[in-house]
């Protein structure tokens, strides 16, 4: 098999398809194409349009500066990273504490705009009263890094105890959480504890089934009345051992929620998911 | 000759913990002006921000210096991400306004904010197209309208589009070519 050779000008069409793919991306039967004539192209060749584009950008990027509060909460990120390299993930949430906010992970796919559009919808006249909520003997997850600065505590209080005290703070929210028909939610019940001023809660179920992690994990979701109701905000993955009983788990929005309109929780693949085919919502809560 | 000290990304790749935070103030303006053009909502531009960041610091390790800057690095980086976020959302509208599509301004070689070889490589290639062809560069490249959107825009046939794009950015190729290989050659 000859290697293509570096300084040869591949067709047009080609080209073409490779400017497509950098600067608007291709439809999946552009992608096979592309594939299909990769060998035609040398990686080189590849690199230095792609290369050409980002040096295009420069020449017209500006020196505004960050936003103060996006500076912040680069940093906060940057702290939470640097964690996590330092600790591997003994515990699902403490690595995925470093993780961006992905709301466009929901939008990935047209199968779930809709589910998510029909969630809110749904979440609007699902529930009814915030008494029905009970809650079964306690059974925590393990404790998770912080994900950012915090004062110094020592002992760290527990999850439970966490979410005990958020819940006496003037001005947070408690929102009851019912399952839907999917199976690994039968009979489940729970709350969430949600501080708009901190932007810090819990999620408390009983009966949500047990996963395996690497199989899958759960995945949480915040709805913002204030944002695009396509894209929840990414609250988060965790785990449920086997026998928890009850489990509070911590809510880690990465991006600022100004209005928690509803609170979700989906099944996805280990680590969460860029794309998944369907929804698959098994929590949901939203604020009467 | 004393070696160079490791860049931001080089420490990064390393584990340096301080590093990451620099990172922020070293390429923070740039993803910064990138991903406010690329994006179609303010809040989408800062959600991105902290997306390409986490993308940046987990690609330090694959950063190498004699493959070009740092810059074109970040640069590369931030508008994969923000290409394939504008891609999920492709049935919306873009949200630039037609104020800010005009707002931009081609630096002439030597005045680019962004100060790297490449920046300066790329402004004189973009300097040797006509101003149609720019102006289609600075959609697509700069603003991230398709190539069908482009040809809307402008009223020019879809096949125009593609031609002066695909012109342009091999002429930006040639000049980071050569200069490529005077680096390599006088090396």
């Amino acid at each position: 098999m000859s290697t293509p050779d570096p300084r040869a000008q591949p067709d047009d069409a080609v080209i073409d398809l490779l400017i497509k793919h950098i600067t608007e991306g291709l439809s999946p039967a552009e992608q096979r194409e592309l594939d299909v004539l990769d060998s035609a192209l040398s990686s080189s060749y590849r690199r230095d349009l792609e290369r050409a584009a980002a040096a295009v950008s420069l020449v017209a990027a500006t020196k505004d500066g960050l936003p103060p509060a996006l500076r912040q909460r680069l940093q906060q990120q940057a702290d939470s990273h640097c964690a996590t390299l330092g600790n591997p993930p003994v515990a699902s949430l403490a690595s995925r504490s470093a993780r961006v906010p992905r709301r466009s992970r929901w939008a990935a796919s047209s199968g779930w705009l809709a589910a998510a559009a029909c969630l809110l919808l749904a979440v609007a006249g699902w529930y009814r009263s915030p008494s029905s909520v009970v809650i079964a003997p306690v059974a925590q997850l393990p404790p998770v890094a912080p994900s950012a600065p915090v004062a110094p505590q020592a002992p760290a209080p527990s999850l439970t105890e966490q979410r005990a005290a958020l819940l006496t703070k003037q001005g947070s929210i408690q929102i009851p959480l019912g399952a839907t028909k999917d199976p690994a939610a039968a009979g489940v019940v729970g709350d969430v504890v949600w501080d708009p001023a901190t932007q810090t809660g819990f999620m408390r179920f009983v009966g949500l089934a047990a996963n395996d992690p690497k199989v899958r994990q759960y995945q949480i979701w915040i709805f913002d009345g204030s944002r695009d109701k396509r894209y929840p905000v990414d609250g988060g993955i965790f785990d449920v051992p086997a026998e928890a009983g009850e489990i509070v788990v911590p809510i880690r929005a990465g991006v600022p929620v100004r209005v928690a309109a509803a609170f979700a929780v989906t099944v996805e693949k280990p680590g969460g998911v860029v794309v998944s085919s369907r929804a698959h919502v098994v929590v949901l809560g939203a604020k009467s | 000759m004393p070696p160079l000290s490791p860049s931001v990304l080089q420490r990064i790749a390393t584990g340096e913990p301080a590093a990451v935070r620099e990172c922020i103030d070293e390429y923070g303006a740039l993803v910064w002006s990138i991903a406010r053009r690329l994006s179609r909502t303010p809040a989408d531009a800062e959600d991105a921000t902290q997306e390409i960041f986490l993308d940046i610091w987990r690609s330090a390790g694959r950063f190498d210096a004699t493959q070009g800057s740092d810059k074109v690095f970040i640069a590369m980086i931030a508008r994969r991400r923000l290409i394939d976020r504008l891609r999920k959302t492709s049935s919306e509208p873009p949200m630039d306004s037609v104020d800010v599509l005009e707002s931009v301004a081609w630096s002439d070689p030597g005045t680019a904010s962004e100060t790297s070889l490449e920046a300066e490589q790329a402004a004189r290639a973009l300097q040797e197209l006509r101003p149609e062809q720019r102006e289609v560069l600075e959609l697509g490249l700069l603003h991230g309208l398709s190539q069908s959107e482009i040809a809307t825009r402008l009223g020019m046939p879809l096949g125009t589009v593609k031609s002066f794009m695909r012109r342009g950015l091999i002429k930006v190729r040639e000049f980071l070519h050569v200069d490529a290989h005077s680096v390599s050659e006088g090396a």
